[in-house]
């Protein structure tokens, strides 16, 4: 009978000791997320506060980042949208350090490759803020200098040079990223390699006479203005 | 400051040469072609306006490579006779070196005016190196209302054909004398007089790793005279016939370096045009006469065109810096014929002030706020120069000072949007 009973009670018993001995480390996650949950709350109200101080939105609007979170459908300030995004990013490592205290092998496994990963994601996203305002400024710079030598395809060219380098920045992104990198490297060289061809072959052959109206206009403004004597501005 | 580091050899010359009233500098960068009539020019005017002043002529250099600094040292009078009554008395000591530090004509400049504090100089003058028509008279017209009429700066005044120099009439000497309250008509000039308490002043002051040292050392030191209560006069000096300037500098380029540098100085001395309603004359010296100067003809189809093609491609940025009823008003003025164009003085005015808050606030990347001015300052100009075609020098004269009173009379936009 004795038998019987242990053999009723001894899984019970070893999920019990189980349960006692995983119990701290249950506990301990949950005072870890509970904290890590109200640090990240702590943080993101500084963050916006601190932000809002030194004129973020401007600098956004300026930027050229509020136009594209419009875009994106995206509808609150930038400032507050960056605390939220920096808040949910806690979070998430706050989740990942608490299934660590569990030290269930799987779990483990899982919170290192995230951690592994992670610098990736941030170089990532850098190369994407860094890229869009580098792409935003150049393609300004070519428009006001493509206006002031009066080339009548400025807004046309900038917009093509400013989707050339955007296209450059979101492959190198994704390569950083790690995501198909074969296959992002062969989309880019393909896309990028035949944009440049087919701008080559269609002004080569639709754009002779063009080209030729262009660079006689172009000598004739010049020998006008050499000619005419150019006013003295300063 | 007084770190600035001169060779060793311009510190025996200065050191020999002890102590001067007259220092005249001449900054050049391959001018061999006009340095040497620059020098005569000033060595005649010493000899016959200052026989007894101990002067010294100084050659601040930028590398030039076509002899520049060797023409000046072999530049002399040799027969004082044949241009004076009286000989000199005082020999005329000069000084040739190439400056170091940042390339620019500040840079120029800054060595000139520690040579001039060396020698505890009385009155200093600079003149550029590629004039064709500076006489013995400038040097008397820029040095004796410092010597003599205890005054700290001089600017000068030219004659200039009415469509020259239309960047001081459109942008720099209204908006200038509107902000500080002083008439100084050509404060970019280049050639000016100054007291050696003001170049010591200048020299005190910590711009020289900064633009001033590249560009816009012209407007930083008559914007510096004046915010600082130096006594200000300017004098005439007749005709400006220089050089033709290096057709690699665009126009967007000058623009940008004039009206940064101007707007820079706005952002430093804020506490003291803000105040400022208003303007008064400066006191004047020379003898006024007219000039007879050369025909300029000017394109004015292709200014409108870069200005429409400008409304095309830069109305996003033009309504960010104008706000959509100024805007609105610039492409009506983009559908005008050539024949018919016209710029209101009221919009000009408001959209300089637009930029220079623009500039202020951060809004844009510098060069590219400033660069993006040009087609509106062509629409601008080519307005001016349809308008004063037919005008004499004293009515195109009048325009300037309609101008000048319309950015006097809107400050107070500037002045409440300027946060």
């Amino acid at each position: 009978m004795m038998d019987f009973l242990n053999l009723i009670f001894d899984p019970l018993r070893e999920v019990f000791l189980k349960f006692k001995s995983f119990l701290p480390n249950l506990l301990a996650m949950l005072v870890i997320m509970l904290l890590g949950i109200i640090m990240a709350r702590i943080i993101r109200v500084l963050l916006v506060k601190f932000l809002t101080a030194i004129s973020f939105d401007s600098w956004c609007d300026r930027m050229g980042f509020t136009t594209l979170m419009r875009k994106g459908d995206l509808w609150g300030k930038p400032a507050v949208t960056l605390g939220a995004i920096v808040y949910w990013l806690l979070i998430m490592i706050t989740l990942m350090v608490g299934l660590s205290a569990l030290q269930i092998v799987a779990v483990d496994n899982l919170v290192a490759q995230f951690f592994s990963y992670m610098p990736r994601v941030f170089s990532a996203a850098l190369i994407l803020i860094i890229g869009y305002v580098l792409a935003g400024f150049i393609s300004r710079g070519v428009l006001i200098a493509a206006v002031n030598s009066g080339y009548h395809y400025a807004k046309l060219l900038a917009e093509a040079i400013r989707a050339l380098l955007i296209l450059l920045i979101l492959a190198m992104t994704m390569e950083q990223l790690q995501i198909a990198p074969n296959i992002v490297l062969a989309a880019f060289s393909i896309i990028f390699g035949g944009i440049v061809v087919a701008l080559s072959i269609s002004f080569g052959v639709g754009g002779i006479d063009a080209a030729k109206r262009m660079i006689e206009r172009d000598s004739g403004e010049n020998r006008a203005s050499k000619s005419s004597g150019d006013i003295d501005h300063i | 400051m007084s770190s600035v580091i001169l060779r060793a050899e311009v510190q025996g010359q200065i050191e020999k040469i002890a102590q001067a009233d007259i220092v005249v500098g001449i900054p050049s960068f391959n001018n061999a072609g006009t340095i040497g009539h620059v020098v005569r020019a000033v060595q005649a005017g010493l000899g016959k306006y200052f026989p007894s002043a101990r002067a010294v002529i100084v050659n601040s250099d930028g590398g030039s490579t076509d002899n520049t600094m060797e023409t000046v040292r072999n530049t002399s009078i040799e027969d004082f006779s044949a241009i004076l009554l009286h000989h000199r008395v005082e020999p005329i000591s000069k000084i040739s070196f190439p400056y170091s530090g940042i390339p620019g004509k500040g840079s120029a400049f800054r060595a000139i005016f520690q040579i001039a504090q060396a020698l505890d100089a009385k009155a200093c003058v600079v003149v550029d190196s590629d004039l064709r028509s500076i006489t013995p008279e400038w040097v008397e017209l820029l040095v004796k209302p410092v010597l003599e009429g205890g005054f700290d700066y001089v600017a000068p005044l030219y004659h200039r054909h009415k469509f020259d120099g239309t960047i001081t009439n459109s942008i720099v000497y209204p908006l200038t004398r509107a902000l500080y309250g002083k008439r100084v008509r050509q404060p970019i000039g280049g050639d000016f007089g100054f007291s050696g308490r003001l170049a010591q002043f200048y020299l005190s002051k910590d711009v020289w790793e900064s633009d001033v040292a590249r560009f816009g050392i012209d407007i930083w030191m008559t914007t510096t005279a004046i915010a600082n209560g130096f006594r200000v006069a300017q004098s005439f000096l007749g005709a400006k016939i220089h050089d033709a300037k290096d057709p690699g500098t665009d126009l967007s380029s000058m623009l940008y370096q004039v009206v940064s540098a101007t707007f820079d100085l706005m952002e430093g001395y804020a506490d003291a045009w803000r105040p400022v309603r208003g303007s008064e004359d400066v006191p004047s010296f020379g003898f006024e006469y007219t000039v007879g100067l050369e025909q300029v003809n000017v394109n004015t189809g292709r200014m409108l065109h870069l200005f429409r093609e400008g409304i095309r491609s830069l109305h996003e940025m033009w309504r960010d810096i104008l706000g959509a009823g100024d805007f609105g008003e610039v492409e009506r003025l983009g559908t005008l014929r050539d024949e018919d164009f016209v710029f209101p003085l009221s919009l000009w005015t408001r959209i300089v002030y637009d930029y220079a808050i623009a500039f202020h606030r951060h809004n844009f990347a510098r060069e590219h706020l400033i660069k993006s001015l040009v087609p509106l300052y062509l629409a601008k100009t080519a307005a001016f120069i349809i308008a004063a075609r037919n005008m004499d020098a004293s009515e195109a004269e009048a325009e300037i000072e309609r101008l000048c009173m319309e950015f006097e009379s809107s400050k107070d936009y500037l002045v409440t949007s300027w946060k």
